[in-house]
């Protein structure tokens, strides 16, 4: 061999060895770029075509379906809309309800405002379990049977003393009904309605829709869009409330 | 991709050792807290809305993308692949945590940073954000020690990047063994 033969093998060894190590590179980087995007995308769709996004909406509905109205037709010219963000696990909205519920449910009986009921769930992903949603959609079911009000409070009065027991399948759509009055042809309406999990959309709505009007936790009270803070909520005189309301 | 220098020198280093813990550090840290996350990814999506950061749209997409994202880049790190690129990513994810518990410390709202899952609203979250911020400004240091000094112990890179042999012992006399053979 002559050294200039050599001289031009070797360049060109060398030439085949750095593309080899560029393809390496390249093959090994593309892998792993692909590889993260796929997951991310796809967990992304498979996730978010998971959500139910049936339409079935209670018949008293808030016009933006945020919330179902305790006392439709009720309310008087201007009166203030009083919002209660409540997720049907959390223990510190049944003592809510057991505190300010008798007031707001006779203002709202009174028109003298219109009570908002927000369902939320996302004590569903803190608990791991789905009773929220369930409760929420049993509630948004007896709305269509005229017997909302009632429900929510038997939901809560029967709120588990664990938190994360939540609610059984035959508690929901037999016994609460029951308690609240459900009967007849209305307690086969209101089962199918459940059964058929129509209402789930509508739920993850207003979930959604509280999360997105700034509602991070629950119990939340909204006065004509304005938050009362707990800590300012007159609880040991409750009767209060009903001056701070039309006073705010 | 390394400056030749440190190709060259063959004794190890306090550097590739501080890069060996920068690495480890910041890697495990990321595919811990990733996985965490990972079996529940609505409870990502909530952690991420208590910051009240970003458009309520977005908060979802991020919420299911940053745990996968953690997984992967603390895998690439821990096995020391691409270690330059992905240590500065996750340094720039760290200074984006820092900016955001940050944010909602000066706004004075209460949250559990949901770094290792969980997150959302608690009553006495502000007390932990020094703390929180004290540790991530920890691991962008484990990020810059991973992308300053390269990886040469224990990392795939050295074989991904390992420029070729040098091939002039075409002749017949042996040549000497370069030292980067053997990093």
């Amino acid at each position: 061999m002559t050294s200039s033969r050599r001289e031009a093998l070797r360049r060109q060894q060398a030439a085949q060895a750095k593309q080899k190590r560029l393809t390496r590179i390249v093959i090994a980087g593309a892998a792993i770029a692909a590889l993260v995007l796929v997951a991310v995308f796809g967990t992304i769709l498979v996730q978010g075509m998971n959500r139910p996004t049936t339409a079935s909406v209670p018949v008293n509905a808030t016009s933006a379906k945020d919330g179902i109205i305790v006392n439709p037709g009720k309310p008087v010219a201007g009166a203030p809309v009083v919002q209660l963000f409540v997720d049907y696990q959390c223990p510190v909205c049944k003592s809510f309800e057991g505190i300010f519920g008798p007031t707001l449910k006779d203002m709202a009986s009174k028109g003298e405002i219109q009570l908002e009921y927000h369902t939320m769930t996302f004590l569903d992903t803190n608990l791991r379990n789905d009773s929220s949603i369930r409760a929420g959609i049993a509630a948004a079911c007896s709305d269509n049977v005229g017997k909302y009000s009632d429900y929510h409070d038997t939901v809560f009065s029967n709120q588990p003393a664990t938190e994360g027991t939540g609610y059984t399948t035959d508690q929901l759509r037999r016994e609460f009904a029951a308690t609240a009055g459900i009967t007849g042809a209305d307690l086969t309406t209101f089962q199918q309605c459940y059964d058929s999990k129509a209402m789930a959309g509508f739920v993850n709505g207003t979930n959604d829709l509280a999360s997105k009007s700034g509602v991070n936790s629950t119990p939340t009270l909204k006065v004509n869009g304005k938050v009362l803070e707990n800590k300012t909520l007159p609880t040991s005189n409750p009767a209060q409330l009903r001056d701070l309301i039309l006073a705010s | 991709m390394f400056p030749r220098t440190e190709a060259l020198s063959s004794a190890r280093t306090w550097h590739d050792w501080a890069s060996l813990a920068g690495r480890l550090i910041l890697g495990g840290v990321l595919l811990v807290a990733g996985a965490l996350k990972l079996p529940n990814l609505e409870s990502s999506v909530i952690a991420v809305r208590a910051y009240q950061l970003l458009p309520f749209d977005l908060t979802r997409p991020l919420g299911y993308a940053l745990p996968i994202i953690e997984v992967a880049l603390g895998l690439l790190l821990i096995t020391g692949t691409f270690t330059r690129i992905v240590a500065i990513s996750g340094g720039l994810i760290m200074v984006g945590f820092v900016i955001a518990i940050a944010s909602v410390w000066a706004r004075g709202i209460s949250i559990d940073c949901g770094c290792f899952g969980g997150g959302g609203e608690v009553e006495d979250g502000i007390a932990a954000y020094p703390w929180e911020i004290a540790r991530d400004v920890g691991l962008i240091a484990c990020a810059a020690a991973a992308a300053w000094w390269p990886p040469r112990l224990l990392a795939v890179d050295t074989w991904l990047f390992a420029e070729p042999a040098p091939l002039d012992d075409l002749s017949e006399t042996p040549q000497p063994q370069t030292n980067r053979s053997q990093a």
